[in-house]
C-alpha cells in the first residue's frame, strides 16, 4: 500500500526516535491523526520549548532551565559530595531515589577510543577544576558497568586520587526485590566480591 | 536422560523441509557422499549452541532456494519437553525461542549440552594456535557463562586499547590513556587465564583416560597451557606477570599497533608421548588425540551436568582402525547419552556388535527415511 505523501513523510520522522520502528511509527502517526489539532499543537510546542529552554549546567553539566541547574543553585545540597554520572539521565534516575542529597557532574559520555571519545571529549578538566576548587570531601563514580564505564571510572580514580580525600564507585549487586536465582552469574559473582560484613 | 527427541528442518542446507523422529540412544546416519549426512548433524549442533561447527557465516546454512531456515527441536531432559524453535531470514534476522519464550542466544549455549566429532577437528591438533582458542573458548564459554560474558568484554577492551595504540596522535600522553584499559585489560585477562588453566588441566585428566583407551595405554597424551604471560604455575602472581609484561613490550605494541600480552595470543601445547603433536606424531595419533579431547569434553558436560551431552560423530569410523573403532564403540556404549553416527560405508557388523537396539536413517539428497533395528536378545 503507498501511504499518502504527508503520513508517510509523518511515519518517516517518527522512524527516527531510538526503539521506534516502522511499526510503531505507523501507530503513533494514527494517533497522531486521531488527535484534536489543538492537541497536536500542544504537542509539538512542548517539543519546541523544551528544545529551547533546556541547556546544559555550566557547572555540573545536567539538564538546566537556567545558567545553572536547580541542583547546584541549592544550597541545601551538600557541596562536599559529588557524583559523577556519564549522561543527563542519569541524574533525574539517581535523584529518583530521593537518597542522594550531593551535586552532580555529567560527563556526557564515557572513554571509548573506538568512537574517537578521550578525556578531551568528556567533562574532565572541569570535574578536576570542581574537585581543586571547592572542598569536595568525596567523589563518587557512577558510570555504567560496562567495559567503557569501568574505564572511565578507573580513569578519573587516576585523575582525583590526588586531590579528593576519597574516590568510590558505587556498588554493582543484586536488584532488590528479585530473587537470587534470577540474577545473572556475572552479577552475582560480582555481588560476592562486593560483599560487606552485617 | 538427556536427549533430543524429533526435529523438523525446513531450508536448512540441502535440506527443503524434513521431519525427523529419534531413537533416543543410538542414531546411524547412513548415505553416500554429498547426501546431506552432515547437514542434519549440523542441524542439530546448530539447535544447541546456535552456531555451526563449520562455518561463522549463517546464510551459508540457508537452502540455496529459500529466503530462511527453520528448526524446530524437541529435547526432552529430566522428563521434561523443551521445544527450541530457531529462525533466521537471510537479512540476519535470528530468532530463538524455548516452548515459544523467546531467549538471548548466550543463555542458551549451556542448555543442552551437544558435542560434535567430526574430521575438521584434526585441526585443532594439526593447524596454528588461532585454531585452538577457538576451541578453548568455546568449550569454556559452554561451561561457564561468567567467562563467555568476560571474554567479550576483554574482546571489547581489547579493540578500544588497540586503536589507542593505533592512534600516532596521543604519542605524547599515551601511557596516560593507556592505562584505564590497561586495568581492565589485566584484571579480566588474568581471570580468563586462570579459567583456560583450570579447563585444560579437566580437559587433560579426562583426554589422557580416553587415549589411553584407545591406544591399549601404549602412548600417553598430555596438554599444557602456553600464555603469553609467565605465572609459572601461581595463578595469583599472573596480574602481576601480566603488568609487567605489557610495560616490557609497549614500544613494541606501538611499533605494532596492537596489544602483544594476553590470553588472545595463548595457545595450549598437545604433546604425545612427550612430543609436539602438532610436529611430531602421524596423522593417526593427530586424529586419536582431537578424538580424545573432544571425548574429554563429553566428560566435562556429564560431570557439570550430571547427563551425557548428546554426541554427533561425522563420519569418524572410516579413518580409524579396526581396533580403535571398537574402543570407540565401546566408549559410547558406556556412556549413557544419546549418540549419532553418520557414515558412508557400512558399519553393519560393528553395531550389530554392539547389540543394542537403534534407528538408521537413510539418507539421499536432502531426504531421510527411517527404520528401527531391534537388539537380537
Amino acid at each position: 500500500m503507498a501511504y499518502p505523501v504527508s503520513l508517510k513523510k509523518l511515519v518517516d520522522v517518527l522512524c527516527r526516535f531510538p526503539g521506534i520502528g516502522q511499526k510503531t511509527a505507523q501507530r503513533l502517526a494514527f494517533y497522531l491523526l486521531g488527535c484534536s489539532r489543538e492537541d497536536v499543537i500542544a504537542i509539538a510546542r512542548a517539543m519546541v520549548e523544551a528544545k529551547d529552554r533546556l541547556t546544559f549546567c555550566v557547572i555540573c553539566g545536567s539538564l538546566a532551565e537556567a545558567e545553572s541547574c536547580s541542583y547546584c543553585s541549592d544550597p541545601g545540597r551538600d557541596q562536599s559530595l559529588l557524583c559523577v554520572v556519564q549522561e543527563p539521565r542519569d541524574v533525574l534516575v539517581l535523584e529518583r531515589t530521593g537518597q542522594y542529597r550531593g551535586l552532580y557532574h555529567v560527563l556526557h559520555g564515557a572513554l571509548s577510543p573506538l568512537d574517537g571519545i578521550g578525556p578531551e571529549e568528556l567533562k574532565l578538566d572541569q570535574l578536576v577544576r570542581r574537585v581543586e576548587d571547592k572542598n569536595v570531601g568525596e567523589v563518587i563514580v557512577a558510570t555504567n558497568p560496562n567495559v567503557e564505564g569501568d574505564a572511565t571510572a578507573a580513569y578519573i580514580a587516576m585523575l582525583l586520587k590526588p586531590l579528593a580525600s576519597r574516590v568510590t564507585r558505587i556498588a554493582f549487586g543484586l536488584p532488590v526485590g528479585g530473587d537470587i536465582e534470577y540474577a545473572d552469574d556475572l552479577t552475582l559473582s560480582r555481588s560476592l566480591e562486593g560483599r560487606r560484613e552485617i | 536422560m538427556f536427549y533430543i527427541d524429533n526435529l523438523l528442518i525446513k531450508g536448512f542446507r540441502n535440506y527443503r523441509q524434513q521431519q525427523l523422529q529419534f531413537h533416543p540412544h543410538l542414531n546411524i546416519l547412513i548415505g553416500d557422499n554429498a547426501q546431506g549426512k552432515t547437514n542434519l548433524l549440523e542441524s542439530i549442533y546448530y539447535l544447541s549452541v546456535t552456531r555451526s561447527f563449520r562455518t561463522n557465516h549463517d546464510q551459508e546454512l540457508t537452502h540455496w532456494e529459500e529466503q530462511s531456515l527453520y528448526l524446530k527441536g524437541t529435547f526432552i531432559k529430566n522428563g521434561f519437553n523443551h521445544v527450541v524453535q530457531i529462525s533466521y531470514l537471510q537479512n540476519g534476522r535470528f530468532k530463538l525461542t524455548i516452548n515459544n519464550d523467546p531467549v538471548n542466544r548466550y543463555d542458551h549455549l549451556q542448555q543442552f549440552p551437544v558435542v560434535v566429532f567430526s574430521p575438521d577437528d584434526l585441526q585443532i591438533v594439526r593447524e596454528g594456535p588461532s585454531i585452538r582458542r577457538r576451541f578453548i573458548n568455546l568449550e569454556a564459554s559452554r561451561l561457564s557463562p561468567k567467562y563467555f560474558k568476560e571474554l567479550r568484554a576483554y574482546q571489547r577492551v581489547l579493540l578500544q586499547r588497540n586503536h589507542l595504540l593505533k592512534d600516532k596522535q596521543n604519542r605524547r600522553q599515551i601511557n596516560v590513556l593507556l592505562e584505564p584499559w590497561d586495568q581492565s585489560l589485566i584484571a579480566l585477562g588474568s581471570n580468563i587465564i586462570r579459567y583456560r588453566v583450570e579447563v585444560i588441566s579437566d580437559l587433560e585428566k579426562e583426554a589422557q583416560l580416553f587415549f589411553n583407551l584407545m591406544t591399549n595405554s601404549r602412548e600417553t597424551l598430555s596438554l599444557s597451557y602456553l600464555s603469553t604471560v609467565n605465572y609459572c604455575d601461581d595463578l595469583l602472581e599472573i596480574p602481576k606477570n601480566f603488568h609487567s609484561a605489557l610495560m616490557t613490550k609497549r614500544d613494541q605494541e606501538f611499533n605494532r599497533g596492537s596489544t602483544a600480552i594476553g590470553p588472545h595470543l595463548d595457545d595450549f601445547k598437545i604433546l604425545i608421548n612427550g612430543y609436539d603433536a602438532r610436529r611430531f606424531s602421524s596423522q593417526g595419533q593427530k586424529r586419536t588425540a582431537a578424538l580424545a579431547l573432544k571425548m574429554a569434553e563429553v566428560y566435562l558436560f556429564k560431570r557439570q551436568n550430571h547427563e551425557g551431552p548428546i554426541i554427533l560423530l561425522d563420519d569418524v569410523f572410516s579413518e580409524f582402525d579396526i581396533n580403535r573403532k571398537i574402543h570407540l564403540l565401546d566408549f559410547l556404549r558406556d556412556n549413557s547419552g544419546q549418540c549419532f553416527i553418520s557414515t558412508a560405508v557400512d558399519l553393519n557388523n560393528l553395531i550389530e556388535s554392539l547389540n543394542r537396539e537403534h534407528k538408521i536413517f537413510s539418507i539421499r539428497q536432502g531426504c531421510a527415511s527411517d527404520e528401527i533395528v531391534r537388539s537380537s536378545s
